[in-house]
């Protein structure tokens, strides 16, 4: 009922819309949305960010503080669109980090689960954006610093949540493990890039002269989350759902960053001698047929070349047919090579 | 309850039959629910096993059922195809092939192993983009009428258990053992992330 009433509305601003400006639609719709029910703030809610990112992004800065206010809302679904909101608003104007950092600090930790996993998958988006932004700024502010300073400390905050009681936050914690672990360590000639990653920033770009950020520490970070990822599918009471999660995160770090293959390799040699004695039955099928797929992705690597021993003895286990092998096989190096020339 | 609607997608192989009857089932009880197929074709029973009627994704339910009817209105009325079609054209136009579709679900269920197998593969295929999850689970069910309905009948009580969770990621493995005990079956079950 809610939300066809907030139809209702939009349709009758369409009707309206080239006598009234973008601006004055985006304040009737706040106006509006501080006194309405929970589905149609969303909607308008929702509507506003289009406006203002996407429609016309000069007006971001002026209801900056209008938007973020709804981060104290009741409704977990708001407080999870002022999320979403930081992501989208950081990624258009990465100046506004120094702003909006501190809330999504208070996001991520807030009381709710839903709101804490969605400020995680944010800055799964952000660290790159952040350590992007802070890395090419000659000379960097003293904001930046503390910008830079606040972000590492949710890294921090986020790779303990490993560790957390809830099912479900540890697996997006997972999820920024890799991504961390990509961010933080070089892309070599063999690396996997996907499409929409290709302009991602990658250790090997930070600048030797940097005032702040340092090679060493950051590459140091990357292989102690390597250390976490490894020790946390190692655990004997791992759930099935978060070991499925690390051995795909696993799977796209080793392609991804091939000089951690062989860490894989041997992380998966461990599991499959071992899965934990807490699995049901079913979930050891599903846990089986998951590192089936992983280890296949991982053999189509040409990086791979030198575990395709390994990595077969381990399909075969799991029932992968010999000819299947053969058809995830890389081509030989030396035709590869002559490709590159 | 949890606070936004679970998204649930359904899927078989030819989006006709098991997806079909779950999807009905779900959409009355007010399920966000989308239904799919994962085979290249669309295919029905013919007038023996190696002649089924193969159609591709883009005939709509209605186009299938008039080609049905002018073929063998009695074979086609007698085996309940035309009935299921004339079920299918009031759901939706027609059916939807799932590697198509790039929409976002929190809830994937599929009808069969292979199936399963199809739509892992292809959501791991595929880039990540947000990272947000999808748990893709598995319910057997065999491709009749009578087991579509009693698999309906599972895949809508597991899903209305699934929607009731105070918080789903956290209690879903335990949810899905206690069906399991429950119904005797076994279910397959992953996350992906789009």
């Amino acid at each position: 009922m809610a939300v066809s009433m907030a139809s209702q509305f939009f349709s009758q601003e369409e009707g309206t819309s080239e006598v009234v400006s973008t601006s004055e639609r985006v304040v009737e719709l706040l106006n509006m949305a501080a006194l309405a029910t929970n589905d149609t703030k969303i909607t308008m809610l929702k509507q506003v960010q289009e406006l203002i990112i996407n429609k016309d992004p000069t007006l971001l800065d002026n209801f900056l503080d209008e938007i973020i206010a709804f981060q104290a809302d009741k409704s977990v679904e708001v407080r999870k669109i002022v999320v979403n909101f930081i992501e989208e608003a950081c990624k258009l104007d990465n100046e506004l980090l120094i702003k909006l950092i501190a809330n999504l600090h208070m996001l991520l930790k807030d009381e709710n689960v839903n709101v804490v996993k969605k400020s995680i998958l944010t800055m799964t988006q952000l660290y790159k954006v952040a350590l992007q932004w802070v890395a090419r700024s000659r000379p960097p502010s003293e904001q930046q610093e503390s910008c830079w300073d606040l972000v590492t400390e949710m890294a921090a905050d986020i790779l303990l949540l490993l560790e957390s009681d809830n099912d479900g936050m540890r697996t997006h914690a997972v999820k920024f493990v890799e991504s961390l672990i990509v961010t933080l360590s070089p892309r070599t000639a063999d690396s996997e890039v996907p499409k929409r990653q290709d302009g991602d920033i990658s250790l090997e770009q930070i600048p030797p002269d940097h005032q702040f950020l340092k090679y060493n520490t950051l590459r140091d970070l990357g292989k102690q989350a390597v250390k976490e990822l490894l020790k946390f599918m190692a655990h004997p009471a791992i759930s099935s759902i978060n070991l499925t999660a690390a051995l795909g995160s696993l799977a796209s770090i080793a392609r991804q960053r091939p000089m951690f293959m062989a860490e894989v390799i041997q992380a998966y040699e461990t599991l499959h001698a071992n899965l934990p004695p807490t699995l049901a039955k079913s979930q050891v099928s599903s846990v089986r047929k998951n590192l089936k797929l992983q280890l296949l992705s991982v053999l189509r690597h040409p990086s791979s070349y030198e575990y395709q021993g390994p990595i077969s003895t381990l399909l075969l286990d799991l029932g992968t047919s010999q000819g299947e092998i053969t058809r995830h096989l890389p081509p030989p190096r030396d035709s590869n090579r002559k490709r590159a020339r | 309850m949890p606070t936004a609607p679970l998204r649930v997608a359904v899927v078989c192989s030819s989006n006709q039959n098991r997806s079909m009857e779950a999807h009905n089932i779900l959409s009355k009880r007010s399920f966000n629910v989308r239904s799919f197929g994962t085979g290249t074709h669309v295919k029905l029973p013919g007038p023996a096993p190696d002649k089924p009627n193969v159609y591709d994704f883009k005939t709509t339910y209605e186009q299938m059922y008039s080609d049905l009817l002018k073929k063998d209105k009695e074979l086609y009325t007698q085996n309940g195809i035309l009935h299921m079609l004339d079920r299918n054209r009031r759901i939706k136009p027609r059916p939807e092939r799932f590697q198509n579709c790039k929409d976002y679900f929190d809830l994937v269920i599929t009808c069969e192993e292979r199936v399963y197998d199809q739509v892992v593969e292809e959501l791991n295929s595929r880039e990540q983009e947000t990272c947000q999850p999808v748990h893709v689970i598995n319910v057997d069910i065999q491709d009749n009428h009578e087991e579509a309905t009693l698999g309906a009948f599972l895949i809508c009580e597991l899903c209305q258990c699934i929607q009731h969770t105070e918080d789903m990621e956290n209690e879903i493995d335990e949810l899905l053992q206690e069906f399991e005990d429950k119904s005797g079956r076994t279910f397959l079950h992953t996350i992906c992330f789009y």
